[in-house]
């Protein structure tokens, strides 16, 4: 699905990511940890497509095309995903409007018929009601006003009404409660299927408690410094991430 | 002498008007003698003059002007005018005369009179008398001037006391658009007590000329009146384009009017109000959206004159390309205006780096207890917005004009004519590249 091969990336004259390989296939979650300014949210970012990044090694192939030559947009109706850490607020445009613009975007790049709006209201109504979220939402303006919790579950309900193949979750644990964070990782949980692949990039732990992954990859100075399986990053939280600076500063790269 | 004004043409004009043989009212000639005075004394006005220091007039002031032909037009012309789902009276102007064949007044609603103001002065002046050019003054105002000494026609619109108009109103001024041609749009709305009346009137061309339409609105209502006026401006982007909308509001009154320019290479509106009398409440609205290397210029006023009087102003402006707006919102607060409450706001979103708004507020409070604030933005697309609708699968142009629609909003949302502000979402979305499902947008 996703094939990352020593990806060098720089931001304003600074190396941040500094070779980065990772392999992902159908239906895995792949988590990807790291302390603040380990490179995590530039990874999710330049996967996505977001501007400002300058790529001076590497490559990245999704689905056998060269993922870096593609507009965001193309990625997204190739079915790329990003779930944002700080999803954007856009007065002026309803919920309902910008994802029914979205879905048919999706749907026309696919050859399907797009849908009108009761075939829409429809679907939007039935993924809402897994993620116990309120219809009136639908009017309301993109996140305006949103709570922080409301916000991360609008970003997982979009992801339940695009379904795309490869969805990455920048931070998308952060600011939220123990119960909020239920919500979100059930409803991520309810998209997990063997030809989705997830990407979850967290800070903490406690989210790969409720989303499990099948791969943790640590991420430091921008390197991965550390790959294995789901007890790879309960180690993290036991030994935190002064241990992984010592790996990364020796050099070494352990898969366990 | 001032160098403030450039009088290199005034006596053409002069000349012009003496040359003019009208049958009409001693009231009125009166008028329109001491008008032709008023501008051969001041001429155009020049960059010079603070009021039009970012506006410059020479092409008008050094143009040699005709007036419009009012010749044969396509049968389609009014298209432009032509509001879908929109069906009531409906008075056209072709070249500032009034055309019957295209007017729609055979059966207007009880207690509305719309009527050709020639017309009106041939048969039935004494209406006229006392109103028509009483409000918009032309003491200091060359163009106000111009126009009252020359033109020749235009609608009369009286809502007798306590009517209540359901439909509104279309006032239709189609300019044939030869180069080099004029026209001199006049309006006169008088509401009656507690009468309530919409009131759209539109500005186009039928041809792509460097016209100039020079046009003056007169509107007051009496007490408790209701007077709900849109204006539209989509002529040729060669065309000049200056305008007053002059209003008077008695006791316990409500004007708003929403000035929207989409076309013209040049437009100065200048929208002024007087709130004559205690309890009125008016709103000033605009949206400006241009591009290329148009020009538009706001300049707003207004006069609370009494006390418990409420003012809204919002001003938006799109620019693209190398356009240029102006906004000059002044509001004067006399001595009795006391609890007065103004609220001025004017916003701009820049889509070029080309692209310049030169935006001032001005207030002038002699008033102790009052609230006033203003308020002036000027931003560009917001890139992370942008992206995030990207990252959904909506391509970069359509994400761009759903972020300037999402701008504009609010004040769409202001156009209470649904007809109306369907077919501006439409222009909205179209003079940005995309035609399509606008109206679903904020819904």
């Amino acid at each position: 699905m996703l094939e990352v091969k020593n990806l060098k990336v720089r931001v304003e004259e600074r190396e941040i990511l500094k070779g980065i390989s990772l392999s992902v296939k159908p239906g895995e979650v792949h988590a990807i940890m790291g302390p603040n300014g380990s490179g995590k949210s530039t990874f999710a970012g330049v996967l996505a497509g977001r501007e400002g990044y300058e790529i001076t090694g590497g490559s990245v192939t999704y689905l056998g095309q060269d993922l870096l030559e593609l507009d965001p947009e193309v990625r997204a109706r190739e079915g790329i995903f990003l779930a944002f850490q700080y999803p954007v607020e856009i007065p002026g445009v309803s919920n309902m409007y910008f994802l029914r613009a979205a879905l048919n975007a999706v749907r026309k790049h696919r050859g399907e018929e797009e849908l009108d709006a009761v075939e829409f209201i429809a679907l939007v109504k039935e993924r809402m009601k897994k993620l116990k979220m309120d219809d009136a939402m639908l009017k309301r303006a993109v996140n305006q006003g949103f709570s922080g919790g409301e916000k991360k579950r609008n970003e997982i309900f979009q992801m339940a009404v695009l379904e795309p193949k490869l969805a990455i979750l920048d931070e998308t644990d952060s600011g939220l409660d123990i119960d909020a964070l239920k919500l979100v990782a059930d409803g991520v949980n309810s998209l997990r299927s063997p030809d989705r692949s997830m990407i979850v990039v967290t800070h903490y732990q406690r989210l790969l408690d409720y989303i499990v992954p099948d791969y943790v990859h640590v991420l430091a100075h921008g390197r991965i410094v550390k790959s294995g399986d789901k007890h790879l990053a309960l180690e993290l939280e036991k030994k935190g991430y002064a241990w992984v600076e010592q790996l990364a500063a020796s050099g070494e790269m352990v898969t366990v | 002498m001032s160098v403030a004004a450039d009088r290199t043409t005034a006596p053409r004009y002069l000349e012009a008007f003496e040359a003019a043989r009208r049958e009409e009212p001693a009231w009125l000639a009166e008028r329109r003698r001491l008008a032709i005075e008023r501008f051969s004394l001041l001429g155009f006005p020049t960059t010079k003059d603070e009021e039009y220091k970012y506006t410059n007039l020479a092409r008008i002031a050094r143009g040699e002007w005709r007036p419009g032909s009012g010749g044969s037009l396509q049968p389609d012309a009014l298209a432009a005018a032509t509001y879908e789902g929109l069906e009531g009276p409906r008075i056209v102007f072709v070249d500032g005369r009034f055309d019957p064949e295209r007017s729609t007044l055979s059966e207007l609603p009880e207690g509305l009179e719309a009527t050709s103001l020639a017309a009106l002065l041939a048969t039935a002046p004494d209406a006229l008398e006392g109103h028509l050019t009483r409000y918009a003054d032309f003491e200091g105002r060359a163009l106000t001037a111009l126009n009252t000494a020359f033109f020749e026609d235009g609608a009369f619109i009286r809502v007798a006391e306590k009517a209540v108009i359901a439909e509104p109103l279309q006032v239709v001024f189609v300019a044939t658009g030869d180069a080099g041609t004029v026209t001199w749009p006049r309006v006169l709305i008088h509401a009656g007590r507690q009468s309530q009346v919409q009131v759209i009137e539109t500005y186009i061309s039928a041809a792509e000329g460097a016209h100039w339409t020079n046009s003056v609105t007169e509107i007051v209502g009496e007490d408790a009146a209701r007077v709900e006026h849109f204006q539209v401006q989509q002529e040729s982007v060669e065309a000049f384009h200056t305008g007053r909308v002059e209003m008077l509001e008695e006791r316990s009154g409500y004007i708003s009017t929403i000035s929207l320019v989409l076309g013209a290479a040049l437009t100065r509106n200048d929208v002024r109000i007087t709130l004559d009398d205690e309890g009125c409440e008016c709103a000033l609205d605009g949206l400006v959206v241009i591009s290329g290397k148009q020009h538009v210029d706001h300049h707003t006023l207004i006069d609370h004159a009494k006390a418990h009087c409420n003012s809204h102003q919002l001003y938006k402006g799109v620019l693209d390309g190398s356009s240029r707006g102006v906004f000059n919102g002044k509001i004067i607060v006399r001595q009795d205006a006391q609890k007065t409450d103004a609220i001025q706001n004017n916003k701009n979103l820049l889509l070029s780096t080309k692209a310049e708004i030169d935006t001032k507020p001005q207030l002038e409070i002699d008033a102790n207890d009052v609230r006033c604030t203003h308020g002036a933005t000027i931003g560009q697309l917001d890139k992370d917005a942008l992206f995030y609708l990207q990252a959904r699968g909506i391509g970069a142009g359509e994400a761009r004009s759903l972020l300037v629609y999402a701008f504009a909003a609010d004040l769409l949302e202001r156009i209470t004519v649904e007809p109306l502000k369907r077919h501006l979402e439409r222009l909205l979305m179209r003079s940005l590249g995309r035609d399509s499902a606008a109206q679903e947008v904020s819904e």
